[in-house]
């Protein structure tokens, strides 16, 4: 009994920790976008208050739509919510870890997406059709080279989990001067801007350019169903900081206060580079993103080619 | 482990034996549920040609296809196994060509036909070696033998040549794509969900025979299995009709299965026991789910056929408010078929992924890149799958409908007899998504057998506990999304919601085809392969100032067919003429030709 109690403790408080932080990655990324136009910017509580707008707004439906495009929405934060009991969130251990985890995470990322691309296709709008043969498109190389990472990070620490993966051993890669992690570090970079739809590969602030990818897509969903693909969306990259820190820091002190510090701080560190980046670079031409997701797939290659070498 | 009944017959070599064991139970398993549910659909689907046509002989023909197969999977002895084999052949013929009134149907049965043939050729051959190496046709004996390695390893190519025609393998896959949507719904159901799985049950019985089979063996069926997902899954996504698509994905599936088979056969030969059972494991459940989801989705594109007389994605949309149970149902469908959590396509999945990760820790470096080569392959097989089908459902039951599609008769359209099946599939796919562990004792029985293993050697709760936890997420997952759903409820309230017309931009009066089509959804990946997928587009460039109508036609084409099949059968076909203008027109002349061939064996013989 007090093993359950245990477990629905820790599932809570992971849920916890993602769902009060995450939206301030958003703040944190405006701020530092703002900092380099010149601007003051909007204020870090900003996501909490367009949250709080869309919660309290009705919906809006398309007479075309059927009942898949009000379920996308609720997909989308299910899975991240799912996910986010597998994520190791630094010291904090991933409550639910076994081995073929990551296949889990990555099919279950897949079921999220899924749904999205049916709910534009749902809508009847070229536009949507234009932004979900886009995401089916870039997704598959996406997906290439996050296994390519897996397949790595699995040689490397001898396990299938993702908590083993980039938790105990990670340390003692990091000793040697690893190659083979700065190259990881690097593919799942662009894999991270990749999936959660940031610069170069895609633009979260426009809305009606017809370059866009996964803005487009959700360009008919309004209200409470906006306000849920939003929080999924600042979860999604709030998981995909937590894993690349748990690579990039992997210092465990043992003092809890301390290590929890050094997590977030890290994690918030990540969304100011990644604002750096938004605000450095300008957005790939579309037939150009295929390069750069290429480009991740090489890179985690030769970390494969490097540790099949050393082994 | 195995039951053997023996009864008298009186053909040379031959012998009535049949035998059920761990590995043929599976593929009955498969038989039966498969067989029973297209037979319901088709009583639906074969409504219309009542009076029409003689529904009589196709029903014979049906049961007679039944039994062949399962013949098949329970023949002991290779010449009932050839002798079903061919019933099989012959009787799908005349399933296929149902609507034989078409050329395009008659054309589809002759080149199965001619395809099939072929493959027994290569079945002749290999049973007669191994049965002059054992000394025996039956089964049990052959098993019992010691092949030497020459032996085995002709025998191997010979059942990937002889079955992989069979099974779909590329390049021999090209009979697939052309018998499938030629016969009726739940005939093509029954092909791509277990005929072209005998020829998988065929390889996995040569795997069990032959024991000692050479290293390379196993990294041959990998490559294949990669080589036939990819292309297989590439190809699906260039197909603008739905049953065309479907059956370009049954060669990804089996891609899929082989590449399972594949694992299993490395772990065999470098004595990795787990690793066998969990590649012949993982093998033999996709064989099964295949068949579940793959029927389903051939019942649901003969559902759609069958209420809009057009297969043909781009004129179709929108189904899903007129067919709203079929849309369901070829859901449960789509979401089995892309492998996706909650679903039975994600438990095989995760078994051979996970065979293919524990190969990474067991296996010397050749097997290390083979492995990550797999890996990497299911993945990629995973996205396009789920490029495909998220095409399909998109393009065909979500949106607008793209033409007028006549939408006669009631709400949904379907008559129950047809439903029925589906909603039995659908909840099997369903069953083993949410409960594989009620299936892990037939699957992973069969892939002990075919390891050649004992059970207790294996340590299967390595991964019966990471699947029970699966289970255990998924059904979090569902209590997640009814929280949700209940939340989202509590900030809407229960009034209705406004209803508006899709936002296009400002734009007004936007016609329905200016929706995405699955030939502009599937651009970008058909494209970027355009130089293995012979990708061709014809019109379509706008001239002048003032540009008047304009045609534009893309399409995919099969390489195998046009650069190997194509330019071989032109020049076998000239050969036999420059033959036959040769031929000499006397009987005179034949005759002497016999003499002078009698003198030469004599002159040979008594040298």
């Amino acid at each position: 009994m007090s093993l359950l109690f245990n477990k629905a403790v820790t599932f809570l408080l992971h849920w916890l920790v993602i769902g009060a932080l995450s939206p301030a990655l958003f703040g944190v990324i405006a701020r530092v976008k703002a900092f380099f136009a010149g601007k003051k910017g909007p204020s870090l509580l900003q996501p909490y208050f367009d949250l709080a707008k869309l919660f309290r707004k009705k919906c809006v439906y398309s007479s075309t739509t059927t009942w898949i495009f009000r379920a996308s929405p609720v997909v989308s934060l299910a899975v991240m919510l799912i996910l986010s009991l597998m994520v190791p969130f630094g010291r904090f251990r991933a409550p639910v870890q076994f081995p073929g985890d990551i296949l889990l995470v990555a099919y279950l990322l897949a079921l999220g997406r899924f749904f999205m691309i049916l709910a534009a296709l749902d809508t009847g709008s070229s536009f949507e059709g234009m932004g979900a043969s886009r995401e089916a498109f870039f997704s598959c190389l996406s997906e290439l080279a996050l296994f390519m990472n897996f397949i790595t990070l699995s040689l490397l620490s001898e396990s299938l989990s993702l908590s083993r993966m980039i938790g105990a051993d990670i340390p003692m890669s990091w000793k040697g001067l690893d190659p083979v992690l700065l190259l990881v570090v690097g593919s799942f970079f662009i894999v991270l801007l990749a999936e959660n739809c940031r610069i170069p590969v895609d633009d979260p602030d426009t809305h009606l350019e017809l370059t866009m990818i996964h803005e487009v897509m959700i360009l008919d969903h309004s209200g409470v169903d906006l306000g849920y693909l939003l929080y999924a969306s600042a979860m999604k990259l709030f998981l995909f900081f937590a894993i690349l820190v748990s690579i990039i820091i992997p210092v465990r002190t043992g003092h809890p206060a301390v290590d929890t510090g050094i997590f977030l701080g890290g994690v918030f560190a990540m969304a100011v580079l990644v604002g750096i980046v938004e605000s450095i670079m300008a957005r790939l031409r579309l037939n150009r993103v295929r390069l750069l997701l290429l480009i991740a797939f090489a890179l985690a290659f030769f970390s494969l080619i490097v540790t099949l070498w050393r082994n | 482990m195995e039951k053997i009944f023996r009864g008298p017959w009186t053909v040379p070599f031959g012998e009535c034996s049949l035998r059920l064991d761990p590995l043929n139970l599976v593929f009955l398993a498969a038989i039966v549920v498969l067989v029973l549910s297209s037979a319901i659909y088709g009583t639906g689907y074969l409504r219309p040609y009542r009076g029409k046509k003689p529904l009589g002989i196709h029903a014979f023909f049906y049961l007679v296809f039944m039994a062949a197969m399962v013949l098949i999977v329970t023949a002991g002895n290779a010449i009932l196994f050839l002798g079903a084999w061919e019933v099989m052949t012959l009787s799908t013929f005349f399933l296929i060509i149902f609507d034989d009134e078409k050329p395009a149907v008659r054309q589809a049965g002759f080149i199965y036909l001619i395809a099939s043939h072929c493959a027994t050729f290569f079945l002749f051959l290999m049973f007669f070696l191994m049965a002059h190496a054992a000394g025996s046709m039956d089964f049990d004996v052959m098993a019992r033998t010691d092949f030497p390695q020459a032996v085995a390893a002709l025998a191997f190519l010979l059942a990937l040549a002889g079955f992989g025609v069979k099974a779909g393998f590329l390049p021999t896959h090209i009979w697939l794509p052309y018998a499938h949507p030629a016969a009726p719904a739940h005939i093509s159901a029954l092909l791509s969900g277990i005929a072209i799985k005998m020829g998988i049950y065929g390889i996995c019985r040569v795997l069990w025979i032959v024991k000692t089979l050479p290293g390379w063996c196993g990294y041959t069926l990998l490559a294949l299995g990669i080589v036939s997902g990819l292309m297989g899954v590439l190809y699906a996504l260039g197909q603008h009709e739905l049953k065309r698509l479907l059956a370009y994905h049954s060669i990804e599936n089996i891609g899929i299965i082989a590449v399972g088979l594949g694992v299993g056969l490395l772990g065999r030969s470098h004595q990795v026991p787990f690793l066998a059972v969990l590649g012949f494991g993982g093998a033999l459940l996709h064989v099964v789910n295949h068949a579940l989801f793959k029927g389903l989705l051939f019942l649901g594109a003969g559902s759609v056929i069958h209420r809009t007389h057009s297969g043909e994605m781009d004129h179709l949309g929108g189904l899903a408010k007129t067919m709203p149970w079929t849309a369901g149902f070829f859901l449960a469908g789509a979401l089995s078929i892309c492998g996706l959590p909650l679903f039975n396509g994600f438990v095989s999945e995760f078994l051979i992924y996970f065979g293919l990760f524990t190969g990474l820790r067991e296996l010397p470096p050749e097997g290390v890149v083979a492995c990550s080569l797999g890996i990497l392959s299911l993945a990629l097989m995973g996205a396009l799958a789920l490029a495909c089908f998220s095409k399909v459902y998109g393009i065909v039951f979500l949106g607008k409908p793209r033409t007028d599609i006549k939408t006669d008769g009631a709400p949904e359209g379907t008559p129950f007899s047809m439903l029925l099946p589906m909603a039995i599939l659908a909840a099997l796919c369903l069953w083993i998504g949410l409960v594989p562990q009620s299936v892990t004792s037939l699957i992973f029985g069969g892939g002990t057998y075919l390891a050649h293993t004992d059970a207790f050697a294996v340590r299967l709760g390595t991964v019966l506990g990471p699947l029970a936890t699966v289970v255990r997420m998924a059904l979090l997952f569902l209590a997640l999304i009814l929280g949700l759903v209940l939340l989202r409820r509590l900030f809407l309230g229960t009034k209705p919601l406004p209803v508006r017309e899709t936002w296009s931009c400002g734009f007004v009066a936007v016609s329905s085809r200016i929706q995405y089509t699955s030939a502009s959804f599937a651009r970008m990946i058909v494209e970027l392969m355009k130089n293995i997928l012979l990708f061709r587009r014809r019109g379509g460039q706008v001239t002048g100032v003032f540009p008047g109508k304009a045609h534009m036609k893309s399409s995919v084409h099969d390489a195998s067919e046009e650069m190997i099949f194509r330019p071989g059968l032109a020049l076998s076909n000239e050969i036999s003429k420059k033959l036959g203008h040769s031929r000499i027109r006397y009987t005179q002349l034949y005759l002497m030709y016999i003499l002078l061939f009698l003198v030469f064996l004599l002159i040979w013989k008594l040298k």
